[in-house]
């Protein structure tokens, strides 16, 4: 086996026209050539290609050899362009393409993706929302107001408004049963916050705390409520939500981590999607607390109320009548607490000796069930 | 240079030998490895596209080399997050508080000004750190270069680099680009002159006013579109305001390209190694342009078809649905499977064939066209020139990765 090849010797950018032969001991490359001081051997065993190269019909060979680079590999190069001598490498050395790592590649790549995982981690879970707590204190209300203002707008024309107050229900009587429930629930309260509540007119099941002191029901969950006790349980849940500043919270919270995602996720296809998905998990790690925190103050205002805090849990059986429960698997991606354990923790909120007070009148209430006028109902 | 009648000792052409097919079978394959990795091959997939485009260039009969790896680019990514993690989060909830505290709802065009401008700070806070990642991530790529056995290098200055190029740039700015060339040139020099091949230093000679010649077709419709609007202001012209500004803003788009290909064939052309061996280049900013309008007007009609192979596919899959759904009531969920898959398959297969297929039809073409135009004089003298130690290149060039910086290869 003999064949030309050029030979860069890694010391100078020159080229050595020689041959290349297979030694006497069967053993070694041989490299002869007229402007080299001396033939080169290399031990056959240590003999790599490089991958990946554009030009198949030559191969580039060096040896493997520990220069303290990132290669692992000597500097030399030989461009073998024989057919018959490439083949021969190709179908004799096994270990031509071998990737070699440095002993201990493992450990440090472990400790790496720890240490990362550990710090972003840390700033998710620990500092962020430490930061995002102390910030939404030091909020003027006045700025937060405004803020909320925006949030409740934005929310608006996600329901489909065209203007800013389109959706509001305004019936005069239903306005006076809903300011007639909200009194009854601040009564014996004394918070920092004036408290702005809004219908809007839409079939969705559901009510919203927007910062500084906005709360939002929507005409779904009033028709829906079987009694007003059940509804004013979820008008006091989302004041303790506005009152324990949660959606001012969350917003600067989500303001930190999403930046930060974008960072690990990176712009591959797909990556957005992951950052969706990781934003979600976390927001509903963090709402599970701040849900169930909003589910003691309802039930200590309901309670200072004279209503059964046992409210909470019977508009969470009609919740559940409605939906069904999210299942197991996907309980982590719901931002409110298993219902079931909503409900008990309201059942065992009741105090000893109480006695609750009717909260509306029968008039009162169809009243506030027809607050987006008559032909819904 | 050619216009001597003597030709310089030896003068050799580059040469660009790669072909569309495998490098869209690349980034094809290497997009879909990243995908079902969640973006962790990312690394390794630029690593196998650089090792392809180095191996397709060669000069003087020896092709180029990309020694880097992914691993080492893994582990600088996480440097550069564990860093980057603490100090962005840190400066966007600060931030997003100071738009906050500012003006929740802007009532005065003047709050808005303010909230806009506390919500770009956040690329501000950045400014310094994507700069210094741009000199990382090229002096990693020098690093992990080699020609004939020998390293290619590059000085660790990035720091000196950021500060620079934030004053350069801001100074560019204020004078509404008339000190660009300034800026493109003393920054050029600051990384030429720090660049090695071997033993052997590049140089960067010429003069920052060369660059005007390349400049000229973006300070024309500038200057032209602000004196052109004062004028349609004193003259009352209404057809003035009509017609300048389309014209003028094509004409910048066009002169910004310019500019990119003619600054980058200055200065490359300025480019000296220490031992005698210079480089000319001459790009022309109309091959340029065409092949990039030939290549997206390529890439539009091939994800065209096959958006309607898969669109087509589903839309039967889901007919067939419909008709079930009407003779025998309510449908399992098992129907649905077939569409979604293909749906989402469609979906997917789009995505990762528009990457492949602009590395394919407009990256790798352009690419051979500044390869294709570059010669190198006295090639001869590179003989003398000495390996360099290796650069450990302690963090790849993480910084890039996590911010972004650096382009498509």
């Amino acid at each position: 086996m003999r064949a030309p090849a050029r030979f860069h010797d890694g010391e100078r950018a020159k080229v050595h026209d020689v041959e290349v032969a297979l030694g006497p001991d069967r053993l070694t490359l041989v490299i002869e050539g007229t402007t080299l001081p001396a033939p080169l051997r290399w031990p056959l065993s240590d003999l790599r290609a490089l991958r990946g190269q554009s030009d198949a019909r030559r191969i580039v060979v060096t040896r493997a050899e520990d220069t303290g680079d990132e290669s692992l590999q000597s500097p030399a190069r030989l461009e073998i362009e024989d057919t018959a001598f490439r083949d021969w490498l190709l179908a004799t050395r096994p270990n031509l393409f071998a990737r070699d790592t440095r002993p201990g590649t493992r450990r440090k790549v472990a400790l790496w993706l720890g240490g990362a995982a550990a710090a972003v981690a840390v700033m998710l879970f620990v500092i962020l929302p430490l930061l995002a707590g102390t910030l939404a204190r030091m909020l003027p209300l006045e700025r937060e107001i405004a803020f909320g203002k925006t949030v409740t707008a934005q929310m608006e024309r996600l329901l489909g408004a065209r203007e800013i107050g389109a959706l509001d229900c305004t019936e005069p009587a239903g306005r006076a049963a809903l300011d007639a429930m909200t009194g009854r629930l601040m009564a014996r309260q004394d918070i920092a916050y004036d408290l702005n509540v809004r219908v809007f007119d839409h079939e969705m099941i559901n009510a919203f705390a927007a910062p500084g002191g906005q709360v939002v029901l929507i005409r779904g969950l009033i028709e829906e409520a079987e009694t007003p006790e059940a509804l004013a349980a979820v008008l006091a849940h989302e004041i303790g939500h506005v009152v324990h500043r949660d959606p001012t919270r969350a917003a600067l919270r989500t303001a930190g981590s999403v930046g930060l995602l974008g960072l690990v996720f990176g712009d591959f296809a797909g990556g957005a999607a992951m950052l969706a998905v990781a934003q979600r998990l976390i927001d509903a790690s963090y709402s599970r607390t701040a849900e169930t925190e909003a589910d003691a103050f309802a039930h200590r205002m309901l309670a200072e109320a004279d209503i059964s805090p046992a409210a909470i849990g019977e508009m969470f059986a009609r919740f559940r009548e409605i939906g069904g429960e999210t299942p197991g698997a996907l309980a982590h991606f719901a931002s409110h607490p298993q219902l079931d354990a909503r409900i008990d923790a309201a059942q065992a909120a009741i105090p000893e000796g109480f006695e609750p007070r009717p909260l509306l009148n029968d008039a009162q209430w169809q009243a506030l069930q027809g607050i987006c006028g008559a032909d819904d109902q | 240079m050619t216009d001597t009648a003597a030709e310089p000792p030896h003068a050799s052409d580059p040469t660009y030998t790669g072909e569309s097919g495998p490098i869209f079978s690349l980034g094809f394959r290497t997009a879909v490895l990243t995908l079902i990795t969640f973006g962790i091959y990312r690394f390794w997939a630029k690593t196998r596209i650089r090792r392809y485009i180095w191996s397709s260039a060669a000069l003087d009969g020896t092709r180029f080399e990309y020694t880097g790896t992914g691993l080492e680019k893994l582990l600088g990514f996480l440097v550069a997050v564990v860093f980057l993690a603490v100090y962005l989060g840190l400066v966007q909830i600060v931030l997003t508080f100071a738009g906050l505290s500012l003006a929740g709802e802007p009532n005065t065009p003047g709050e808005a000004m303010a909230q806009g401008a506390a919500f770009s700070l956040t690329f501000l806070a950045l400014l310094p750190f994507i700069l210094f990642a741009q000199y990382r991530a090229r002096r990693y790529k020098l690093a992990r270069t080699r020609w004939r056995g020998i390293r290619f290098g590059m000085d660790k200055a990035a720091w000196g680099y950021a500060w620079r190029a934030i004053g350069y740039y801001a100074l560019a700015l204020l004078t509404l680009g008339l000190l660009m060339p300034l800026a493109t040139y003393r920054l050029t020099k600051y990384m030429t002159d720090r660049s090695w091949f071997g033993d052997a230093k590049f140089e960067l000679g010429g003069r920052w006013t060369g660059l005007y010649r390349a400049m000229r077709h973006v300070l024309i419709p500038v200057f032209g579109l602000i004196a052109g609007s004062l004028m349609a202001g004193f003259l009352d012209q209404d057809w003035l305001i009509a017609v300048l500004p389309p014209v003028f803003v094509i004409w910048l788009i066009v002169g910004v390209v310019n500019y990119n290909v003619q600054s980058f064939a200055y200065t490359t052309s300025h480019t000296t190694l220490e031992n005698g061996v210079s480089v000319d280049s001459r790009p022309q900013t109309g091959t340029v342009i065409f092949k990039y309008m030939i290549g997206s007007i390529a890439i539009s009609l091939l994800l065209g078809i096959l958006v309607m192979v898969f669109g087509g596919i589903f839309a039967v899959l889901f007919s067939g649905l419909f008709q079930m759904l009407e003779a025998d009531g309510p449908a399992s969920w098992q129907a649905m499977v077939a569409p979604a898959f293909v749906g989402v398959l469609g979906y997917l297969a789009v995505i990762l064939a528009a990457g492949a297929l602009s590395l394919a039809l407009v990256v790798q073409p352009i690419l051979a066209h500044y390869i294709a135009t570059l010669r190198v004089e006295n090639v001869a003298a590179i003989e003398t020139i000495r390996q360099r130690a290796a650069d450990e290149g302690a963090d790849a060039e993480g910084f890039a990765d996590a911010l972004d910086v650096g382009g498509a290869i």
